[in-house]
């Protein structure tokens, strides 16, 4: 079961570039770049994506804190799970969403990854 | 799963130079009778070893060391048992009752058993996980520090087609399969044949598919069963037989894979 040689790559090195963009050195030599947009639009959390790829519950109410107005949308915290993922904590608080290093490069908007 | 509260803090076990969890997808194929004579077997080749069992809604490992129920407010924790420094929730839980818990009291007690048991310097912990890849699994994936994974098969098919979910979800969560062993081999009957009772080669078929080593087979002895009911494993017992020279070698093989495996640095995080 040989695997591509992304599939096996770690971070090396996590940064934060220009306002609002997130920066990822890969040991495969890679440079992944993401919005903080991107990265929220596509949380892979239950909450987000809805359990078993069923849409999120549409009569959900929002909370007062949902509503109210809010610095723009960044995370506080990016921080590893196990040797497999990243859990990014939101300043809205939002923090459930597991991104495993797989779905991180495939999330990637680097130029050579937006032109595949 | 979410673990609950902030979740996800990395366990640091400075004392501990290898958390090596004895696993498979599959149940009843001998995983707490192959930890409990591993990790004898490593204490007999010269090792200080610390056996957790992280089944809690059905520990195994009391009743195999011989140790009952006690008061946890006068027995202090780990309890040691032929060398073998030993959690379990069976000693905090009687044998007559029952568990009766939802995921995230796993996880609690998981990590309390990690974190809060004075396991002290030791050269292997020895983890017994519950059959599944479920709560157990993912919250040691995601919060413990494990070196490596053992996965305990027996030779039939339906063992192995569990039991390689189990190693692809290891696969998946990036904690190294240390490698396969087949447990209920073959027994050798008085007239010294082999008999090969559950099939024979399936460990070996799996190890060849999924990429992973191959550690070696465990007969089949019914003093096996005796030993372990007796709380007195058989690599302890009688240590000259079949069985125990077959746990002796895989202690060998299992600490030359963790030589040879190379440590997995954490991951890097950003705080903003």
């Amino acid at each position: 079961m040989s695997a591509p040689a992304s599939e096996n790559a770690r971070p090396m090195a996590l940064s934060k570039e220009e306002p609002d963009r997130l920066v990822i050195k890969w040991s495969d030599g890679h440079r992944s770049i993401y919005t903080w947009e991107h990265l929220r639009d596509n949380c892979p959390c239950a909450g987000c994506r809805g359990e078993f790829g069923q849409p999120p519950d549409p009569f959900r109410i929002l909370k007062p804190s949902e509503l109210s107005p809010r610095p723009p949308l960044a995370p506080v915290e990016i921080a590893p799970v196990g040797n497999y993922a990243y859990k990014i904590v939101w300043n809205d608080g939002h923090d459930t969403g597991l991104f495993t290093l797989e779905y991180l490069r495939q999330l990637c908007q680097c130029s050579i990854c937006l032109g595949k | 799963m979410q673990p609950p509260g902030a979740g996800f803090q990395r366990i640091t076990l400075p004392g501990v130079k290898h958390l090596v969890a004895i696993a498979s997808g599959k149940g009843g194929v001998g995983k707490s009778t192959v930890a409990t004579n591993l990790a004898l077997a490593l204490h007999m080749h010269g090792r200080r070893v610390g056996l957790m069992d992280a089944d809690i809604y059905g520990p195994s490992i009391p009743i195999m060391m011989g140790v009952t129920h006690v008061d946890p407010r006068t027995t202090p924790f780990p309890i040691e048992r032929f060398g073998l420094k030993l959690m379990s929730m069976g000693f905090v839980v009687d044998a007559n009752q029952a568990a009766i818990l939802r995921g995230p009291m796993i996880h609690k007690y998981l990590t309390a058993f990690l974190t809060q048991i004075s396991w002290g310097e030791l050269d292997f912990l020895l983890v017994d996980m519950p059959p599944g890849t479920g709560d157990a699994q993912l919250s040691m994936a995601q919060t413990a520090p494990v070196s490596g994974v053992v996965t305990v098969v027996t030779p039939q098919e339906v063992s192995l087609t569990v039991a390689r979910r189990g190693i692809e979800m290891f696969r998946q969560v990036k904690i190294p399969v240390l490698g396969i062993v087949e447990n209920m081999s073959y027994f050798v009957g008085d007239d010294g044949k082999r008999y090969e009772i559950f099939r024979h080669g399936g460990g070996q078929k799996l190890a060849a598919d999924t990429g992973v080593p191959f550690l070696g087979e465990i007969p089949i002895d019914p003093r096996v069963a005796e030993c372990s009911d007796d709380g007195d494993p058989i690599v302890h017992k009688y240590p000259d037989s079949e069985v125990a020279k077959a746990y002796l070698a895989l202690a060998s093989r299992v600490a030359e894979e963790l030589q040879q495996a190379p440590p997995t640095p954490e991951l890097p995080g950003l705080k903003l």
